[in-house]
C-alpha cells in the first residue's frame, strides 16, 4: 500500500522537475548554469520514470485523482493514470529527452540565448510527460496543446530567421486545426457520458461499453444521438492525431519544422511529440468502428508511401529524415488501423530510438560542416547532402552509429527496427487475407514503401559518408573531425538501443518481444505461419539488393541511373506540391475572405451607420431650415405685422395740435356729411 | 455605510476632491487616483473572500449578499399609485467577479494614465466618475438606479475619448455615444413598462426592484409585461419585444455583429487607458446586462430566442476573427479580436447550460484581463513612436525582448493556450454549446463546431502578427530614430502587466477561484430560465 502512495508522487516529480527547470531557466538562474539546471532536472525525471516503470510494468494500474473544480453539477478532476502504456511512454520520453539534453550541452554551446533554449526544452519535456500520464481527455488535450506550444517556441528558437518563424507559425496553426477535431471529439464524448475520464470511459465495464447501437442511433447514459456522431467522434480524434503525427493531409508542417535546432528535431519532431498522435489513438481506440479503422489504415499507408517517395529526392539531410519520420509514423497509423495497437506502440518505441539517433548523427554532421564552412568562409548550404561526402574517415564513430540507425530504419535483421516493422507488415498481410481486393493492396504498398525507405536512407548514408567531400579548401580534411564527447555519448548509447536485444532475445522473430506480450492486438488475427518466414526473407533480400544498387549509384558513382528534372522527380522534390496547393486553396482564399469581410464592415455596416448618421444630420438641417424659414417666418411675420400696425398707429400719436385739430374737423365734417345724405343713420 | 456603497462612491468623492483641488497639485492627481483604485482592490478583495458561495442570488432576493436597501424616492402619484425607487445594492455570484475585475482593470488603467499630459484635472475627475458608474452598474439591483449608473458611464467616456483621443477622436466619440445611446433610450421605455407591470409584494406599490421583476407572481395580470395577459405590441408579444429591446441595448455594448462598428473606431481613437477600460470592463457590462436583466427578467423570451442569440454569437466569433485577420493596424486588430472573443460569451450564454453560462462569465473575466493587457501593450509601442502599423515594424524581439515576452504571453493566452484563463473559458463555452442540444435543445450542435473555428482563426491572426512584427531581422520604418526610442519596458509598465499575466495564468490553472463563486448563481440562473 505504501508503494501505491509513493508511485504517483514519483511520477508527478518526473513531470514537475522539468517544469521547475523551465521556470528557473526563464526567470531566475543565470545563463551560464541554465544548462546544468535543465540537465539535472531531466536526469531526476528520468530516474523517477525508471522507478515508475519498473513498479508499474505488468503490475497493475494506478489511478489517482484530485478535485480540480466544479462546474454545474459536474466535478472535474486532475489525475494520473499509470498503466503499461503510460509507464512505457514516460520511460521512453524521459530517457530520450535526457540523452538529447546531454547532446544539446555540446550542440548548443555558445548560443547567445541558451537560457531560453533550456527553458523551452524543459517546458516541452514537462508537457510531454504530463500528456502520457494524464488520466482524462481534457487534461490530455491541455498537454497536447502545450507540447504544440513548446514545439512552436523551439522551431522558432532562432527567431531572427524568417524561415524559422514562418515554420513555427505553420506548425502551430496546422496543429490547431487538428486540435479542433480533438476538441469536437471531446465535446461529443462529454455530452454522451458526462465525463472525460479515460478509465471511466474505456476501462473495464466503463461507460463507453454501456453504449447501445440500435437502428442508426447511439444510445449512451446521457445522450441519444445519431450513430453518425460516433463516426464524427472517431474522426475527430483521428484528425487531431493526423496533425500531431504529421500525417496526410496535415503533414506539411513537419518538414518545415526542421528549421529548429537539430537536437530539437531529434527529440520532438522524431521521437516523442509526433508520436503523441499514435499514443492518443491507442488510448481512445475502443471508440473506433470499422469505418474509422479502415480510414486510419488507408491514411497511414498512403502517408507512408507518399513521404518515402518525397524522401527519395530531397537534398537537405534533415528534410530527408523529416519525411522519413512522416513515413514511419504512417506505418504506426497503419498498425492502429488494422487493429494491432501493440505493433504500433512497439514501432513507436523502436522508432524513437533509431530516428532520434539518425537526427543526432545528422546534427553532428551538420555541426562539423557548419564549422568547416565558417572556417573556409564558403558560401554553401551546410545541410545539403550534395556538399557532403567522405565523412566516414573523418567521423568514424558517427558513421558507425548512423549506419546502425539506418539499418534499423530499413528493418535489417539484428536491429530493433526489423522486429517492429515485421510486426506491422506481417500482421497487415494477415489482416488483409480476409478482406477485399482493395484492402489486399495495403500490405503490398507497405512492402514497397519499406523498400523505398531502404533506398532513401542508403542514398543518404552513401552521399554523406562515401565519396569525396565536396566543399573544398586547403585543410578541409583536418577541419572536420569527430563530434564532441557530449554529442557522441548519446549517439553510442542510442546505437546500442537500436539493436534487437533491448526488445527481444530472439533477433529474428518479433513474437517473443516482451513489449508485444503486454499489448496484444485488439483484433485477434489468425497466425499464418508461412508469412512469418516468407515476408521477412523477401523484404530483406530486396533490401540488400537495393542497398547495393544505391552503393553503385551514390558511393561508387559508376553511372547515374536517374535523370533529374523529370516531371516525377520535381513532383517528389516539391513534396507532391501540397504546400503550393494549400497556399492556393486555403491560405489565399482565407486572406481574401478576411479582406472581403473587412470591406463589408467598412462599406456596408459602417456605410449604413453613416447613412443613418448623415440622414440624422440632414433631417436636423431640414428641421433647422424649417425652424428658421417657416416657423420663425410666421413669428417674424406676426412680429412685423404688429410692428407695422404699431407704426401705423404711432403715426397718429405725433403730438402736433394742428394735426389732431385737422383730424377732428375732418371726422366731424365727415359725420355731418354722412348724416345729411343718409338719414338712416 | 455598506461596503458596496463605499466601493461605489469612493471614486466619486476622490473625483470631487480633484475637481476642487488647486491646479498646482496636478502632479498628485494620478497618485490620488492610484490610491483610490488600490483601496478598491482591497475592498473588492475583502468582498470576494467573504462572499458566501452557497447563496445563489439571481431571482432569490434573500440570498443576495452585502445588500443595502434604502428607500430613495417616494412620490404619491394619486391614481397611479406611489412612485417607489430604492437605493438598492447587492451582489451575487454573477456580479462578484466583476467587482474584482473592475477594481484591477481600473488600477491598470490608472497606471497607464501616466501618459496623459494635458488637462489632468478634467481627465482624472472624469476617470473617477466613470469608475463609480461602472461599479454602480454591477451592484445596482434597482432598475432605475441601474439605469442611472448605466447612462452615467456614457458621459465621462464620451469626453475621455473626445478630448484625449487620437486624430479622428470626435468622429469616434460621437459614433460611440450615438450607438450606445440608441440602445439605452429604448431601454428606458421597457424599464417604465416593467415598472407599471410589477408590484412590490410587500408594499403593493409599483417598483423598479429588478429581483421582483424576475418573479412572475409580482406581475399584475393585465399589465403589459404580465405573462398571463399575453399582450402584443406591434404584433409581437410584449415580453418578447421587451427582451429584444433590452438585448439590443446590451448587445451594442458587448458588441455583437452587426452592431459592433463603434468599437474599432472608439478603440483606435481612444487614449490607451480608455481602451483598456472599454475592452476590459465596458464590454462586460453588456454581457452582464444580458445575463442579469434580459435572462433574469424575461426568461421565457430567452428560451425562444436562444437559437438567434447563439447564431449571433457564432457570427460574431467568425466574422470578428476574419476581420482581425485583415487588419493592418495593431490596435484595430485587437479591437476586432475583442469582437470575436466576446462572441463566445453570447454563444455560451445562449446554450442555457451550466457549462456554457459559467464559461461565458469566465470568458468575460478572462477577456477583461487579457484585452486590458493587449491594449496596454499596444499603447506602449504607440507612446514611443506614435505608430502602430504592423507593417512598419519587424524584429521587435531583438530590441525589446521583455516587451516581446509579454506580447507573447498576451497573444498566446488570448488565443486560448491551455494554462491561461481563456482556454478554460472558451473550451467550456463550446462544450456547453455542444451539450445544449442534448440537455435542453436551446442551440444546435453545429454552432459549437462553427464557433470553434474562431479558435483556429485567432491562432492565425495572432501568430501572423507575432511573425511580422516581432520576429525576423529588425527593420523599422522610422530607422535609427525609432530604434533609440523603442526602449524596453520600464518598471511601471512591468508592474501593470505582470499582475494581468499572472491573473490570467492563475485563473487558467485554478479556474475554481472563479467557478466556485459563480457556479451557484449560474445554476440558479439556468434553473430560473429553463426550470431544470
Amino acid at each position: 500500500m505504501e508503494q501505491h502512495d509513493i508511485i504517483p508522487v514519483v511520477s508527478l516529480l518526473a513531470v514537475l522537475m522539468p517544469l521547475l527547470s523551465f521556470v528557473l531557466c526563464m526567470f531566475f538562474v543565470p545563463k551560464s548554469i541554465s544548462g546544468k539546471v535543465a540537465v539535472s532536472s531531466i536526469a531526476v525525471s528520468f530516474i523517477a520514470s525508471c522507478f515508475v516503470f519498473f513498479k508499474i510494468w505488468n503490475a497493475g494500474n494506478i489511478h489517482i485523482q484530485h478535485h480540480w473544480f466544479t462546474l454545474g453539477q459536474t466535478s472535474w478532476d486532475v489525475g494520473l493514470l499509470l498503466n503499461n502504456l503510460s509507464a512505457l511512454m514516460i520511460l521512453l520520453v524521459s530517457g530520450i529527452a535526457f540523452l538529447v539534453h546531454i547532446y544539446s550541452l555540446a550542440y548548443m554551446k555558445g548560443d547567445e540565448n541558451i537560457d531560453r533554449y533550456w527553458g523551452y526544452l524543459s517546458l516541452f519535456c514537462s508537457s510531454m510527460l504530463g500528456l502520457v500520464i494524464a488520466d482524462n481527455l481534457l487534461l490530455i488535450y491541455i498537454f497536447w496543446e502545450l507540447v504544440g506550444f513548446s514545439s512552436y517556441l523551439l522551431i522558432g528558437f532562432w527567431r531572427t530567421r524568417d524561415a524559422a518563424v514562418q515554420a513555427n507559425k505553420k506548425a502551430f496553426i496546422m496543429n490547431r486545426l487538428g486540435d479542433l477535431g480533438f476538441l469536437l471529439a471531446l465535446m461529443i464524448l462529454y455530452s454522451q457520458f458526462g465525463t472525460l475520464d479515460i478509465e471511466k470511459l474505456f476501462g473495464d465495464g466503463g461507460l463507453f461499453h454501456l453504449s447501445q447501437f440500435t437502428s442508426g442511433e447511439w444510445i449512451a447514459p446521457l445522450g441519444h444521438i445519431s450513430y453518425v456522431w460516433l463516426l464524427v467522434c472517431g474522426f475527430g480524434f483521428v484528425f487531431g492525431a493526423l496533425a500531431k503525427s504529421a500525417q496526410f493531409p496535415l503533414h506539411t508542417w513537419l518538414p518545415d519544422a526542421m528549421e529548429g535546432p537539430t537536437a530539437v528535431s531529434s527529440l520532438i519532431h522524431a521521437a516523442t511529440m509526433v508520436a503523441a498522435g499514435v499514443f492518443l489513438l491507442v488510448r481512445v481506440s475502443p471508440i473506433f468502428d470499422s469505418t474509422v479503422l479502415i480510414t486510419i489504415a488507408v491514411i497511414g499507408i498512403f502517408t507512408a508511401f507518399m513521404a518515402s517517395t518525397i524522401a527519395l529526392v530531397q537534398n537537405d539531410i534533415k528534410r530527408i529524415l523529416a519525411y522519413s519520420t512522416i513515413s514511419q509514423l504512417g506505418f504506426m497509423m497503419l498498425a492502429i488501423g488494422i487493429g494491432n495497437n501493440g505493433a504500433a506502440i512497439f514501432h513507436l518505441a523502436t522508432h524513437a530510438f533509431f530516428k532520434c539517433l539518425l537526427f543526432l548523427c545528422a546534427g553532428s554532421v551538420i555541426h562539423e560542416m557548419h564549422y568547416a564552412k565558417n572556417k573556409l568562409d564558403a558560401d554553401c548550404d551546410h545541410q545539403d547532402i550534395r556538399n557532403m561526402g567522405g565523412l566516414r574517415k573523418m567521423m568514424p564513430l558517427t558513421f558507425v552509429t548512423m549506419v546502425i540507425a539506418a539499418l534499423a530504419l530499413c528493418g535489417i535483421p539484428l536491429t530493433s527496427g526489423y522486429l517492429s516493422k515485421d510486426a506491422i507488415l506481417i500482421s497487415s498481410f494477415e489482416w488483409a487475407t480476409t478482406r477485399s481486393f482493395a484492402a489486399k493492396l495495403i500490405p503490398y504498398l507497405a512492402m514497397l514503401t519499406s523498400w523505398l525507405t531502404t533506398f532513401y536512407i542508403a542514398r543518404l548514408i552513401f552521399k554523406v559518408f562515401y565519396g569525396e567531400l565536396r566543399i573544398q579548401g586547403d585543410k578541409t580534411e583536418r577541419l572536420i573531425h569527430e563530434a564532441p564527447r557530449f554529442m557522441l555519448m548519446p549517439q553510442l548509447f542510442l546505437a546500442v538501443c537500436s539493436a534487437f536485444f533491448l526488445f527481444s532475445v530472439n533477433p529474428l522473430s518479433y513474437e517473443n518481444t516482451w513489449l508485444l506480450k503486454v499489448f496484444p492486438g485488439s483484433v485477434a488475427l489468425e497466425r499464418i505461419h508461412s508469412y512469418h518466414t516468407v515476408i521477412p526473407a523477401l523484404l530483406n533480400l530486396f533490401a540488400v539488393l537495393i542497398i547495393y544498387f544505391a552503393y553503385i549509384q551514390y558511393a561508387r558513382k559508376e553511372k547515374a541511373m536517374f535523370r533529374e528534372n523529370t516531371w516525377l522527380y520535381n513532383f517528389a522534390l516539391n513534396g507532391w506540391y501540397f504546400d503550393e496547393f494549400y497556399h492556393q486553396a486555403i491560405v489565399r482564399p482565407v486572406t481574401y475572405v478576411s479582406k472581403f469581410s473587412f470591406s463589408i464592415d467598412r462599406k456596408v455596416i459602417d456605410g449604413l451607420v453613416d447613412i443613418v448618421g448623415k440622414s440624422g444630420v440632414l433631417l436636423s438641417s431640414i428641421a433647422g431650415w424649417l425652424d428658421r424659414k417657416l416657423i420663425d417666418g410666421f413669428v417674424n411675420l406676426a412680429g412685423r405685422a404688429a410692428a407695422g400696425l404699431g407704426n401705423f398707429f404711432r403715426s397718429f400719436q405725433s403730438g402736433r395740435i394742428q394735426y389732431y385739430l385737422a383730424v377732428m374737423i375732418f371726422v366731424v365734417l365727415t359725420f355731418f356729411v354722412l348724416r345729411y345724405f343718409s338719414p338712416a343713420i | 455605510m455598506n461596503l458596496l456603497s463605499i466601493l461605489t462612491f469612493l471614486p466619486l468623492i476622490a473625483g470631487i476632491i480633484i475637481l476642487v483641488a488647486p491646479s498646482g497639485w496636478q502632479k498628485q492627481f494620478k497618485y490620488i487616483t492610484l490610491a483610490v483604485t488600490l483601496v478598491q482592490i482591497a475592498i473588492s478583495g475583502y468582498i470576494y473572500f467573504h462572499f458566501d458561495n452557497s447563496l445563489r442570488g439571481v431571482d432569490l432576493i434573500n440570498s443576495y449578499q452585502f445588500k443595502e436597501q434604502i428607500s430613495w424616492i417616494r412620490l404619491d402619484l394619486g391614481s397611479m399609485g406611489k412612485l417607489q425607487i430604492d437605493y438598492f445594492l447587492g451582489i451575487d455570484g454573477l456580479s462578484v467577479p466583476f467587482l474584482l475585475l473592475t477594481s484591477i482593470i481600473m488600477m491598470v488603467a490608472t497606471i497607464s494614465s501616466w501618459e496623459i499630459k494635458t488637462n489632468l484635472k478634467g481627465y482624472f475627475a472624469l476617470f473617477l466618475l466613470l469608475d463609480t458608474a461602472i461599479i454602480g452598474v454591477f451592484c445596482a439591483l434597482d432598475f432605475f438606479l441601474f439605469y442611472i449608473f448605466y447612462e452615467l458611464m456614457l458621459l465621462p467616456l464620451y469626453f475621455l475619448i473626445g478630448m484625449w483621443g487620437g486624430v479622428r477622436r470626435e468622429y469616434a466619440a460621437i459614433k460611440f455615444f450615438l450607438y450606445t445611446l440608441a440602445g439605452s433610450v429604448f431601454m428606458l421605455l421597457i424599464m417604465v413598462g416593467l415598472y407599471f407591470s410589477v408590484t412590490d409584494p410587500e408594499t403593493g406599490n409599483h417598483t423598479f426592484n429588478m429581483v421582483h421583476m424576475m418573479n412572475p407572481a409580482n406581475y399584475s395580470g393585465d399589465s403589459i409585461f404580465g405573462s398571463l395577459a399575453q399582450q402584443t405590441l406591434l404584433g409581437i408579444p410584449a415580453r418578447l419585444l421587451g427582451f429584444i429591446i433590452l438585448f439590443i441595448a446590451f448587445a451594442i455594448k458587448v458588441p455583437i455583429v452587426p452592431l459592433h462598428t463603434w468599437l474599432p473606431d472608439a478603440h483606435v481613437e481612444a487614449p490607451t487607458p480608455v481602451s483598456i477600460i472599454l475592452a476590459g470592463i465596458l464590454l462586460k457590462v453588456g454581457g452582464y446586462g444580458i445575463l442579469r436583466i434580459c435572462y433574469g427578467i424575461f426568461p421565457d423570451a430567452a428560451i425562444h430566442t436562444s437559437w438567434w442569440l447563439g447564431l449571433i454569437g457564432v457570427v460574431s466569433i467568425v466574422y470578428g476573427a476574419l476581420n482581425a485577420l485583415a487588419q493592418k493596424d495593431l490596435k484595430r486588430l485587437i479591437a476586432y479580436s475583442s469582437v470575436s472573443h466576446m462572441g463566445f460569451v453570447l454563444l455560451g450564454t445562449a446554450s442555457l447550460t451550466a457549462e456554457g453560462a459559467a464559461g461565458s462569465v469566465m470568458q468575460m473575466i478572462s477577456h477583461g484581463f487579457l484585452s486590458a493587457m493587449l491594449f496596454f501593450l499596444v499603447g506602449i509601442v504607440y507612446n514611443r513612436v506614435h505608430d502602430r502599423e504592423i507593417a512598419n515594424f519587424r524584429g521587435l524581439a531583438n530590441i525589446m525582448p521583455q516587451y516581446t515576452a509579454f506580447v507573447m504571453i498576451a497573444f498566446f493566452a488570448s488565443l486560448g493556450l491551455p494554462g491561461f484563463s481563456a482556454f478554460i473559458a472558451e473550451a467550456f463555452s463550446l462544450i456547453g454549446a455542444f451539450n445544449s442540444e442534448t440537455v435542453n435543445g436551446a442551440i444546435p450542435r453545429w454552432m459549437a463546431i462553427a464557433g470553434s473555428v474562431g479558435i483556429l482563426l485567432s491562432a492565425a491572426y495572432f501568430l501572423w502578427t507575432l511573425q511580422r512584427m516581432f520576429f525576423g531581422q529588425t527593420r523599422l520604418m522610422g530607422g535609427e530614430e525609432w530604434r533609440t526610442k523603442l526602449n524596453d519596458l520600464t518598471m511601471r509598465e512591468k508592474l501593470a502587466l505582470a499582475p494581468l499575466a499572472l491573473l490570467a495564468l492563475i485563473l487558467g490553472v485554478f479556474p475554481s477561484l472563479a467557478f466556485d463563486k459563480i457556479n451557484g448563481s449560474v445554476l440558479e440562473l439556468i434553473h430560473h430560465v429553463t426550470g431544470k
